[in-house]
């Protein structure tokens, strides 16, 4: 009997071959046509756990993309820790808008400077402030993790999925790696100068968020999710030193993929990490996600026995803004530089054309039977 | 009055203690700048706008990354807000440009945006700062409402710069000669050529790198800056393109 989809994705992210290249994503991979078919709005489908699960499924049904991937936003682990999170109503309106953190945790926004300073003297105290704020801080866990924010609404879409298509593909979910979700819930411009200045500061939260994240996707995983991607860009070579990224980023995402275990896992970069791909394949995942910065043909040479997945360019042009004929071709070329499975390297861009997607699938129909 | 050998000491020290982000530095040479008598303006330009010159270098080079371009930043401003207010307003000679400045709605990613308003207030724009998550028309009611030369866009995910092209629309419509500058991590000059934009970062990991180089161009076209030039000037070439300033 063939493999379907789900076998062969799975059978892809544990480095055996399946019987194709699949094409799949542990990112959101919605599109607007399917929404619209749908007849749901854009804002619905982030609080909406049937929503939800119906649009994370409508790339599969519609297209065969041979994944299911909830959530959509990068706003719910935050939530649960504190932070507020703006739904916008204008995605009602043709715009399309994810909900976004609007005051984290730890946030400038929070320190008033006492009345009477300079603008620079302003500046610094609330640099100053922040800095203190951050070093002194402690996260307060909720008391019912299952149960705060839209955790549930996440796990609820996740059993949905399960039912209803996890026969057939792969249920995905993913959360954002220990250092970019402390990024979401603290200032991020001292953050990084933290990073650099009081390393044992910022050590120790990447240790909360890791057990954190780690209950986070214990509960996804018990909903339903056949495989996790964790999503570390804010650590990527275009921000962060690899030096830093040995120290500081490595040990914590190290250590939160051997308290994931039971699935498999993704570790996924975006931006420059040709400098960092092989410290990637130490983090224990059992596949790298990069995008089109990385140099994949390279990082094919250098890691022969890891799964690498990519990395087409899921925006702008050709995949949303070209011709079917450029799509075929960026799609080839991803399987021909030694792509395990065919995956974006980001979200998809939800405005992306029909016609792209199905010669995105038809590219795979072509080029991606072993 | 500093001899000119210690008039360049004191540069010098300005322009290292960026480089070495050492805030107490760059404090003490800007002090002695004042009460030695080195003309505040050269000492932004030629002291603090210089060592940002080296640090996007080295983040060019793979040397220095953000946290340490973000501390560079820290001691400049250290340096900036003590010197800005003995700048002599001579109106032959300073900038007379105006720019509105924001990250797009639905994005709270300022760093990037928050160094090209540096570099702006480096060269003696007004900065018109909208902050972060800014909405659409704000962009564009701002713009009209200060008559700005440059309206500045950023955006560090790929999710939220699709809100770009329809502020660049509606910028337009009001204005079609309007300079619009975009920024920000997925930007490359490929969207934003095709969104009618007329600068950007030449690609997209670079784009804090473009902003970094603005500073060798200003300091470059400083002493050319007349207000009457100014917005020829400005309006009429690529803003961050050095071979056409």
């Amino acid at each position: 009997m063939p493999d379907n989809s789900r076998d062969t994705v799975l059978k892809v992210l544990r480095g055996q071959k399946g019987d194709h290249i699949p094409n799949f994503s542990g990112m959101g991979s919605i599109t607007l046509h399917g929404i619209e078919q749908l007849g749901y709005r854009f804002n619905e489908i982030h609080v909406d756990p049937r929503k939800m699960a119906d649009a994370a499924a409508s790339t599969y049904r519609l297209f065969g993309v041979e994944s299911a991937v909830v959530p959509f936003d990068m706003g719910v682990v935050a939530e649960s820790l504190g932070a507020t999170v703006k739904y916008y109503e204008k995605a009602d309106q043709g715009q399309i808008i994810y909900p976004t953190m609007t005051r984290k945790v730890v946030d400038r926004a929070n320190v008033a400077a006492p009345a009477g300073l300079s603008q620079a003297e302003a500046n610094t105290f609330v640099l100053k402030d922040l800095e203190r704020q951050i070093s002194e801080h402690v996260f307060q866990r909720p008391a019912d993790l299952a149960a705060v924010g839209r955790i549930p609404v996440v796990l609820e879409a996740l059993r949905i999925l399960k039912r209803e298509v996890g026969g057939q593909i792969a249920i995905g979910s993913w959360t954002l790696g220990p250092f970019t979700e402390l990024g979401q819930v603290m200032d991020l411009e001292v953050l990084l100068k933290l990073a650099a200045k009081k390393p044992d500061v910022v050590t120790r939260h990447l240790q909360f968020m890791v057990d954190y994240l780690a209950d986070v996707i214990g509960l996804y995983i018990a909903a339903g999710a056949d495989f996790i991607t964790v999503r570390e860009m804010g650590a990527t070579s275009s921000i962060l030193s690899p030096r830093m990224f040995r120290a500081l980023v490595l040990p914590n995402l190290q250590a939160l993929f051997r308290r994931i275990g039971q699935v498999p896992t993704i570790l996924h970069i975006c931006g420059d990490t040709n400098p960092i791909i092989e410290m990637m394949a130490q983090s224990g995942a059992s596949a790298l996600s990069v995008d089109q910065v990385n140099r994949l043909s390279e990082s094919r040479a250098k890691l022969p026995g890891v799964v690498l997945l990519g990395n087409y360019m899921a925006y702008g042009e050709p995949f949303c803004e070209g011709q079917p004929e450029a799509v075929e071709a960026m799609i080839r070329k991803s399987i021909e530089q030694g792509a395990d499975g065919v995956w974006p390297g980001c979200d998809i861009w939800p405005v992306v054309p029909p016609e792209n997607m199905r010669a995105m699938m038809a590219a795979m129909e072509k080029y991606g039977a072993r | 009055m500093a001899t000119p050998e210690r008039q360049a000491e004191i540069l010098e020290q300005l322009k290292n203690s960026v480089i070495e982000y050492d805030e107490d530095g760059v404090t003490r040479a800007a002090g002695d700048a004042l009460a030695e008598g080195v003309d505040a303006y050269q000492a932004v330009m030629d002291g603090l706008a210089a060592g940002m010159d080296v640090v996007g270098t080295y983040f060019a080079q793979g040397e220095y990354f953000v946290p340490e371009v973000l501390m560079c930043a820290d001691a400049l401003y250290a340096g900036l807000h003590l010197l800005k207010p003995h700048i002599k307003m001579d109106p032959a000679t300073m900038v007379k440009g105006s720019v509105v400045i924001g990250t797009v709605e639905g994005d709270i990613h300022d760093i990037g945006k928050n160094l090209v308003k540096m570099m702006f207030e480096v060269a003696g724009f007004t900065v018109h700062d909208l902050g972060r998550d800014v909405p659409l028309d704000s962009f564009v009611d701002k713009y009209l409402e200060t008559d700005a030369d440059i309206v500045c866009m950023s955006a560090m995910m790929t999710t939220t710069m699709i809100g770009m092209p329809v502020v660049i629309e509606k910028v337009r419509a009001k204005n079609p000669r309007a300079k619009i500058m975009i920024g920000g991590a997925p930007i490359n000059e490929d969207i934003a050529s095709k969104w009618g934009a007329d600068g950007t970062g030449k690609d997209a990991p670079n784009a804090l790198q473009e902003a970094l180089n603005m500073i060798g161009v200003l300091r470059e076209l400083g002493d050319q800056f007349t207000a009457q030039r100014t917005q020829k000037e400005w309006g009429a070439d690529g803003l961050l393109d050095p071979a056409r300033s």
